[in-house]
């Protein structure tokens, strides 16, 4: 797989890793609010990432982790997954 | 140890709410009911991958479900223990009408005591890190298993940022979690949601019992746990707890909460692990020192709640403690083990017998101890039906196999007109 991860599939792993449930579409449209006022914490954050990491079959760098919106974190992600794609 | 002085006397500490989550109920009326019908719900264990281990006889908690109570974000990085705790921590809460003071955020404190700890969720961890690699482990596991779970997060989804903390001291620490309130209490906070829970039905948690010499593996349920019996060969472990708002009874009369009972006396000992014949000195010091602290004569103990370990040395053990302690009082005291109907549930079952004594103080009515009709030591044990009376004080007893000892000393709510 090769993404590029969607705002679905953010949603998708914040229900899923989290317990956390937001709409795709509101999580696009408020996509520069910070992780905390999704209330999703630092290790709620690592554990979407680690399963990223386990999908796609590619590590991510710690960039990642200290991304603080969806925004940045789905940026981060993709330009990472397609580097030598 | 002396009684309590004047000077701390607006410290008392009082029982203001309680939450059930047992085997035999959930919700403090589903259990008391239970307990004064001298119900018996230990039957096999079900809980997946336990079906084909030497432990038979369990008590479980059957229709619970969190999710109708806890947000999903906690349910996904807690076990099953702290669920059953935050449960009943938001019973007592409701019960006990305690909100959360916006302008002192520091006023309530949280203190459990914890045994088996997350077991369930460790192991599902420990399978993926073995069975998969290390990727594949959450990282959840750092906060979900270890001891500090329940009082964490009951901490952070509720806003008390007064003084926390966590008691691993043995099946003895569901008492001892008490006496640490009451510290608390003292020391200046106003309220301390206070307890027990325990999930030690799950594989990897069954298999460390089976170490335990002291664990029934009796396969019928109506014989697996019989303490102070001829036919004792054991204890059967449970699942579940009970959690409980305690605060200073100036603070409680301040907002006109209901007081259920008062929390008059502590005492632990150690005794250590080379017999349980040891533990009738521990456990007669540990009487000895809660009456003590709580002003209390042999003579005024109106209900003994037994620890009721289920080994013929043990029990053996506990008899003579009694009697060490109340003297005379001893043989017409009435004693009750209210477990034997639903299992024992480490660090929980004192924390479920605290519970069944405010409801037994409030009621005037001492519940009985299932599946028991032959008593072979000296001890009034309260079997067949519920005795009613008048409840004053009641003495809780708890020992660990470990080797700790306790007791608790609770007494009637001051605003008890009968």
């Amino acid at each position: 797989m090769n993404g590029p991860v969607t705002f679905e599939e953010l949603a998708s792993l914040m229900k899923g890793r989290a317990g956390l449930t937001v709409e795709p579409e509101e999580l696009e449209s408020r996509r520069d609010s910070t992780f905390e006022e999704f209330d999703l914490d630092s290790l709620g954050l690592l554990g979407i990432i680690a399963e990223l990491v386990n999908r796609y079959g590619r590590t991510l760098s710690e960039e990642a982790e200290a991304c603080k919106t969806p925004n940045d974190l789905l940026n981060v992600v993709n330009a990472e997954l397609n580097q030598g794609a | 140890m002396k009684a309590r002085t004047q000077a701390t006397a607006d410290r008392q500490a009082v029982v203001t709410g309680l939450g059930v989550v047992a085997p035999n109920g959930v919700g403090a009326d589903s259990f008391w009911k239970a307990i004064q019908e001298g119900a018996t719900v230990l039957g096999p264990v079900t809980r997946e991958g336990c079906t084909d281990l030497p432990l038979h006889i369990v008590g479980e908690v059957s229709g619970f479900d969190p999710a109708g109570l806890i947000e999903s974000r906690y349910l996904v990085q807690t076990d099953r223990f702290t669920h059953f705790a935050m449960s009943a921590a938001d019973l007592a809460l409701a019960d006990a009408r305690l909100d959360i003071d916006q302008q002192a955020p520091f006023a309530t404190g949280v203190v459990t005591a914890a045994g088996s700890g997350g077991g369930e969720f460790g192991q599902g961890e420990l399978q993926r890190l073995w069975g998969q690699g290390p990727h594949f482990v959450g990282p959840y596991q750092s906060i979900a298993w270890f001891y500090a779970a329940s009082t964490g997060q009951i901490s952070i989804r509720g806003g008390f940022q007064g003084p926390c903390g966590v008691l691993a001291n043995d099946e003895a620490g569901g008492l001892d979690v008490f006496a640490q309130a009451c510290r608390t209490i003292r020391h200046g906070t106003d309220a301390v949601v206070v307890g027990a829970t325990e999930a030690p039905l799950a594989p990897y948690s069954v298999v460390c019992q089976l170490g335990y010499p002291e664990l029934s593996l009796a396969r019928d349920p109506r014989r697996a746990y019989l303490p102070f019996t001829e036919d004792a060969c054991g204890f059967s472990p449970a699942e579940g707890g009970a959690m409980f708002v305690v605060e200073a009874e100036s603070a409680a009369r301040g907002r006109g909460a209901r007081i259920r009972a008062v929390v008059a006396g502590h005492a632990a000992t150690f005794t250590g692990t080379a017999g349980w014949d040891r533990s009738r000195e521990g456990l007669t010091r540990a009487i000895r020192g809660a009456l003590d602290e709580a002003g209390c004569a042999p003579a005024d103990v109106d209900v003994v709640f037994a620890d009721a370990m289920g080994v013929p040395e043990a029990d053996q053990a506990e008899a003579l403690a009694i009697a060490d302690a109340l003297g005379p009082r001893a043989t017409s005291v009435p004693v009750t083990a209210p477990k034997t109907g639903f299992g024992r549930a480490y660090c929980a079952a004192s924390s479920l017998d605290v519970a069944a004594a405010v409801l037994a103080l409030e009621n005037g009515v001492v519940p009985p101890t299932p599946n028991i009709t032959d008593v072979r030591l000296d001890l009034d044990l309260v079997t067949g039906h519920a005795r009613t009376g008048e409840l004053r004080t009641a003495l809780v007893l708890s020992r660990g196999l470990m080797g700790c000892n306790s007791a608790l000393v609770l007494r009637r709510s001051p605003d008890d007109r009968r």
